[in-house]
């Protein structure tokens, strides 16, 4: 099968990633007492091979924290934060990075963010759907973004990633955050949003 | 030098001295290089799964089962020797522990040496494996190939060729 989405069906799916990730922010604002600013996602549906490059460059080294989503719908959202950025959000909770406070803080971010922009799918498609424990990596942006589209290159020759900024106010830090579904639940997720192809 | 590059699913090959095949950032995925050192070919797959249904746009060599046998034809056609071909696998970590049993980078190797057990060619060098993801380079120049995690150093895996000497 060969996944290909049209232009309005990519916008539905970036309308359906804004809210999300308002809902995330919100989460995150609430999680860090300041005020949190998002972009407009973007919406990219490319060749599994050119993945990787459209979020970042392969080598360069990030915090990613990954939760799987299961049920009618799956997939994974990650969370990824660069070493600076990963320094400056644990401050704002009052630990040091590079503790294992610092991991396991910045999994409780992702933990918070991921579940609120899981629910809010959740809430708008009716589908049934959970996340599952946040993981944590600190390595290589690619081995990181590969992984996860990795599971769920099964079958289609296209990775859909919707891609989003959370940017803290005023302190010149930002999350960036990726919703990867499985291919063959996207048609249904769009079928429920009444958007054919 | 240029270097180029097999992105996921895809594959580089090369018999040009100038050339550095390269891997970047692996994590489940697995780097397979196959080379024949005294003809001076190489080639590099970046596998992805280890095995499935390919979709209409897939690239060749996103599954082990087919693109192990479709590497191999690769570098023949450039003029390695089969018989000449040694095996080095790179990748296939488990970046997040996961608790569904879903080890796709345990599976990935598992299913590239089986690929290449029924090709018989022999493995003689891997760094697979573990929690971190891995670079791997291909050097046509000398034909040693090298493993980096993040931030570390280049890691010789398969030592340089010595031109002149009989293998």
């Amino acid at each position: 099968m060969s996944t290909h989405f049209s232009d309005v069906q990519l916008d539905a799916l970036r309308e359906l990633a804004n809210i999300g990730s308002g809902m995330a922010s919100t989460a995150l604002s609430g999680m860090l007492g300041r005020p949190v600013d998002i972009s407009v996602p973007v919406a990219s549906a490319l060749p599994l091979a050119e993945a990787v490059e459209a979020i970042g460059p392969a080598e360069q080294e990030v915090t990613g924290v990954m939760l799987g989503i299961i049920g009618e719908l799956k997939g994974s959202v990650v969370l990824l934060v660069s070493p600076e950025d990963a320094v400056k959000l644990c401050a704002f909770l009052g630990v040091e990075a590079d503790s294992e406070w610092g991991l396991s803080a910045l999994g409780e971010i992702g933990n918070i963010v991921g579940t609120s922009y899981i629910n809010a799918l959740a809430a708008m498609t009716g589908f049934e759907i959970e996340p599952t424990p946040p993981a944590t990596a600190t390595d290589m942006l690619g081995a990181i973004v590969a992984t996860c589209l990795a599971e769920h290159a099964d079958g289609t020759d296209i990775a859909l990633v919707l891609d989003s900024d959370l940017a803290v106010e005023g302190d010149d830090c930002s999350i960036s955050f990726l919703l990867i579904p499985q291919a063959g639940g996207v048609q249904e997720l769009l079928g429920r949003l009444g958007i054919e192809a | 030098m240029s270097e180029l590059m097999a992105r996921m699913g895809e594959y580089a090959v090369s018999a040009d001295r100038d050339d550095v095949l390269v891997g970047l950032g692996l994590g489940s995925c697995i780097g397979l290089a196959l080379v024949d050192r005294r003809s001076n070919v190489a080639g590099l797959a970046h596998v992805v799964l280890s095995k499935g249904e390919p979709a209409a746009g897939d690239p060749p060599v996103k599954y082990a089962h087919i693109g192990v046998p479709y590497l191999l034809e690769q570098v023949v056609a450039q003029g390695a020797r089969k018989m000449r071909l040694e095996a080095v696998l790179v990748g296939g970590a488990s970046m997040f522990v996961s608790k569904n049993g879903l080890e796709v980078g345990q599976r990935n190797e598992a299913a590239v040496r089986e690929a290449l057990e029924k090709l018989r060619i022999p493995v003689v060098a891997v760094d697979t494996g573990g929690k971190r993801g891995r670079t791997v380079r291909v050097y046509m120049a000398d034909g040693r190939v090298t493993s980096r995690l993040a931030g570390g150093p280049e890691e010789l895996l398969l030592k340089p060729y010595a031109v002149g000497v009989a293998a």
